[in-house]
């Protein structure tokens, strides 16, 4: 196990923009966890006397147009971001996916569960038609402008996505032999799904989870970008743009700037590890990492053989 | 490579190719060598797996996916074509040496008619416009008798059947009137009656550009009646070489005497020379690489790489001993 | 005759599609928070004079009276009223939408070009230095946020060199507005001759069309790459290869074959723009639908919201049946 996780690690990061995800996101997330205690200001009280200062010493990221340290704030905000973030790419994966397997299981056949199926995907066709920021506007607003909220709306903006991932998964399993073997040696449906479609379907839908959480991390700042998210004071990256965007007009850049490329950065991490989580569960592709690995190991060996017969000699 | 007297067209010398495996390359071609002559048809028989399209499209300068020619020449025209740029031998491509490739629907470009295809083919290397290409498009497709060629210039290549779509690649390896042309398994697939048409159509325009031609088969029975001389390729090596009643009357190498008597029409040769097979299909270094299903394998077999001999006037065989026909 | 009877066929599928769309928005939109007669009159109304307006309205029916007569003035071109511009919404999306499909067309064009571009690079010369930087372009698609990379691009063209104009809608304050014809400032401008307000009205659009330009190239430029890497391996390309065919003759006839799967990329990312470029609206004070549907939210004001959903899902129906026409058009195998 130990030795798996070894290879995975090291076919991780033989290429450099996917060590560079993984370092990224674990970054961020420690920043997150560790802000109460690095952060040198409160992220919601306000020095009325110092605002929109430029970076110093002092302050490393400057002030706001209210006084309240960026830097400070900056650190705290990925605790609500990636939390939304998760948990609603979690809560849109969990839905999506079980009714995209079942409706994949029950697609053929008779009776009703065959006509619900096709209903639900339909439904979910409807649902992809809408715009989807308006969309989760609309959400946000319906039931009320909160954390909670914004975690529905991610749900329900990317639930079809697995819901149509996971259906596409059961759907070509399904037609492979070795699932008729299986229910010929007397496993029950279910079974049948969670012995073998899982497996399968864990690599892509990671690799989706993955890119998802990155733009979960969008949508929640866009929506507190426009005042339909996270409300101020809480320090949120989105909310935090918001609030210097006039100030980037005129000049000072840095309230806006800085959470913004935190933003930014943070989401191409997430991103580049659904890059990396899409090579390594393609075995194909998995391969030629596997390759460049080995080939790797060679060049390294052969150098080290040659320095050493070089010092002999 | 002891031939004939004559300049040969085209030379293929030690030419090596291998595939990457799942530890070490694994070589395809081992220093295969044959040369044709100028007007002659040269046949090459083998069995699936032995190397003819990799042979095949390696001449060219284009291993199949993923090989890498390792070593040799392909001397034509006075030189080393493997040498040549990329740019360079493209221009040779199509216009002096060219390939009739089987599965032909699988090859031909899906969204372009097959006028076209055959036109594009005159345009690029004999610089015609547009309008003379179409007429020797039509030309060519009627000297390959396809059924109203006219109509059929419109055709996509998915609305034509494999005997049509053959007709059309033949029709696109001959237009530039090339000198030397390889045909790859260019009937398999094909039914009995529409391989006799294309066999008859290939040697005759063969014989009428005065082109030479390396028929590549997995039928010796069609070599042996079609060729002028024949080779026999097992394992990526060429196993015998003789001119064409050589082969039939005296086959030398026991893979020659297998692969006649299992497409032997006449139940007496059958049973006359039929040689059991022996042993499993094992990749050996070292060795005659027959030498695990050969039934007359004797313990020397296993040990030396049985050179290349001419045990009669033009007629070679690699084997340690040679069937004797006296 | 078989193009005819196709389409027939697709507007038969559109209609319940359609209709799935109103019924989902309007249940979405009316479950939003706030009386919209409360809204309208004020703070200061009284009980009275909001229970008639309601009775005016309509609000005071039960919800599936509502959707019927929503439905029933649908089909009469009636997409109902905005209460913050007292307009009816009909007029209002008709001068505003324009405004979006100029913007969201100029984008596309510009990501098209990017992303085809790249992407024929990438694959025709994978080793290359643009093939890695490609892969890393590509892995930006959705990654990077709308409305920060139009911060960015202010703060550098506007703020520091001064190149762009001030982010502050579609003409220089000073300009007269052309009279409308289309409602896309770079046509009606040149019709009507006035190069003045065609060149401010081009270089209003640079920054907006630049943010959602480069950032959609990605889409584009992964599924260039990548039909056209399967393309260059496949068969035909060889045996193109086999015959001498110049490389340059190769790729474009591998190009021919990638079209359909381009072309449906392009098509969905046009169907998803519509919506999609509301930040950027925002961000340049647009004056777009989106902006609109999204201050129609932001203010219980439900038709602008609904009539905008109508909108860009026929929008994205009329795009879908159009690139399956192309299809047809393109891909001799399908009309059999």
């Amino acid at each position: 196990m130990l030795a798996k996780l070894r290879l995975f690690a090291r076919l991780a990061l033989v290429r450099p923009r996917f060590a560079a995800g993984y370092v990224i996101v674990v970054v961020v997330t420690i920043l997150a966890i560790l802000a109460p205690v690095i952060a040198p200001f409160s992220p919601t009280e306000a020095d009325s006397l110092s605002f929109l200062q430029p970076p110093s010493s002092a302050h490393v990221f400057g002030t706001d147009n209210v006084g309240m340290d960026i830097f400070s704030r900056a650190i705290y905000a990925p605790r609500i971001d990636l939390t939304i973030a998760i948990l609603g790419t979690g809560l849109s994966a969990l839905l999506g996916g079980s009714l995209g397997a079942l409706v994949g299981y029950y697609s053929s056949g008779q009776g009703i569960r065959v006509w619900l199926s096709f209903a639900l995907m339909r439904a979910a066709d409807v649902l992809q038609a809408f715009p989807i920021f308006v969309f989760a506007i609309a959400l946000v607003a319906s039931l009320g402008q909160s954390i909670q909220t914004v975690v529905l709306a991610i749900a329900f903006v990317n639930a079809p996505i697995y819901l149509r991932l996971m259906r596409s998964q059961v759907l070509s399993i399904r037609s492979m032999r070795y699932v008729e073997a299986s229910q010929v040696n007397g496993l029950s449906d279910f079974q049948t799904i969670i012995r073998h479609v899982i497996p399968n379907a864990m690599g892509p839908v990671l690799a989706q989870l993955s890119i998802n959480v990155g733009w979960g991390i969008v949508l929640t700042a866009a929506l507190s970008f426009i005042g339909a998210g996270v409300r101020a004071p809480t320090p949120e990256w989105g909310s935090m743009i918001a609030m210097g965007f006039q100030n980037v007009v005129t000049g000072q850049w840095w309230p806006s700037m800085f959470p913004g490329t935190m933003l930014a950065v943070t989401v191409f991490g997430f991103s580049l590890i659904g890059a990396s989580i899409e090579v390594l569960a393609d075995p194909a592709k998995r391969r030629l990492l596997l390759t460049d690995v080995r080939l790797r190991d060679i060049a390294r060996a052969a150098k080290t053989a040659k320095r050493a017969s070089l010092g002999q000699g | 490579m002891p031939e004939t007297s004559a300049a040969p067209l085209i030379a293929v010398r030690d030419l090596r190719v291998e595939f990457p495996g799942a530890n070490a390359s694994k070589e395809v071609l081992k220093r295969v060598s044959l040369t044709v002559q100028p007007g002659e048809i040269l046949g090459l028989v083998g069995e699936s797996g032995a190397g003819k399209t990799t042979l095949a499209r390696s001449i060219l300068g284009v291993p199949p996916t993923s090989g890498r020619i390792a070593a040799g020449e392909v001397i034509f025209e006075g030189r080393n074509i493997l040498d040549l740029p990329e740019p360079e031998l493209r221009k040779l491509r199509g216009s002096r040496l060219s390939i009739v490739v089987p599965n032909p629907r699988a090859e031909l470009n899906p969204t372009m008619t097959v006028g076209k295809q055959i036109a594009a083919m005159a345009r690029i290397h004999l610089g015609v416009d547009r309008a003379q290409a179409a007429r020797m498009a039509l030309a060519m497709l009627s000297d390959v008798h396809i059924p109203d060629p006219q109509r059929r210039m419109n055709a996509y290549p998915h609305e034509l059947s494999g005997g049509m779509a053959q007709r059309v690649v033949i029709a696109m390896a001959l237009i530039c009137n090339p000198a030397f042309i390889i045909s790859d398994d260019a009937t398999s697939g094909l039914d009995v009656t529409v391989q006799a048409q294309i066999l008859s159509l290939l040697g005759g325009l063969a014989a009428d550009h005065g082109s030479a031609m390396l028929f590549i088969t997995r039928d010796i029975g069609i070599a042996a009646h079609f060729c002028d001389r024949v080779a026999v390729l097992y394992s990526g090596e060429i196993m015998e070489l003789a001119p064409r009643e050589e082969l039939f009357l005296k086959p030398a190498h026991p893979y020659t005497l297998m692969l006649l008597a299992a497409f032997s029409h006449s139940p007496k040769l059958r049973d006359a020379w039929r040689v059991a097979e022996t042993g499993a299909r094992q990749i050996r270094d070292g060795g005659c690489s027959y030498a695990n299903r050969c039934p007359l394998a004797q313990p020397v077999c296993s040990d030396g790489r049985p050179p290349f001999a001419e045990i009669r006037p033009g007629h070679f065989a690699r084997c340690h001993f040679p069937v004797s026909h006296e | 005759m078989r193009v005819l009877t196709y389409l027939a066929h697709r507007l038969l599928f559109v209609i319940p599609q359609l209709f799935g769309i109103i019924l989902v928005s309007f249940l979405l939109v009316k479950s939003v928070p706030g009386d919209p007669a409360v809204l309208m009159l004020g703070p200061t109304a009284t009980p009275a004079a909001i229970a008639s307006l309601r009775k005016v309205l309509g609000l005071d029916q039960p919800l599936y009276v509502q959707f019927f007569i929503y439905v029933k003035n649908l089909l009469h071109g009636n997409l109902g009223t905005s209460w913050q511009t007292t307009r009816p919404v009909l007029d209002d999306l008709i001068q505003r939408f324009p405004a979006t499909l100029e913007l969201v067309t100029l984008s596309l064009l510009v990501a098209i070009v990017v992303g085809v571009t790249l992407g024929l690079y990438a694959a025709t010369r994978p080793n290359g230095w643009i093939a890695r930087f490609a892969d890393l372009y590509g892995l930006s698609v959705g990654a990077l946020p709308d409305f920060w990379f139009a911060l960015v691009l202010i703060f550098v063209f506007y703020t520091m060199l001064g190149w762009a104009p001030a982010p502050l809608g579609r003409l220089d304050m000073i300009i007269i507005p052309p009279p409308s014809v289309t409602g896309a400032l770079t046509i009606d401008t040149l019709l009507a001759g006035d190069l003045q307000a065609f060149g401010s009205g081009l270089s209003h659009l640079a920054l907006p069309v630049l943010t959602l330009g480069l950032l959609n190239a990605g889409p584009i430029l992964k599924m260039t790459q990548s039909t056209m890497e399967k393309m260059l391996e496949s068969d035909f390309s060889r045996y193109e290869v086999l015959c001498g065919v110049p490389e340059r003759l190769v790729t474009r006839h591998a190009l021919r074959n990638a079209l359909p799967s381009i072309v449906t990329i392009i098509s969905v990312l046009y169907g998803f723009l519509i919506g999609g470029a509301v930040l950027v609206e925002i961000v340049f004070s647009w004056g777009g639908a989106g902006q609109y549907a999204v201050q129609g939210v932001l203010n219980s004001d439900i038709y602008p919201v609904l009539g905008f959903v109508l909108f860009s899902a026929i929008f994205s129906l009329i795009v879908y049946i159009v690139v399956d026409l192309i299809y047809v058009l393109l891909d001799p195998r399908i009309s059999n």
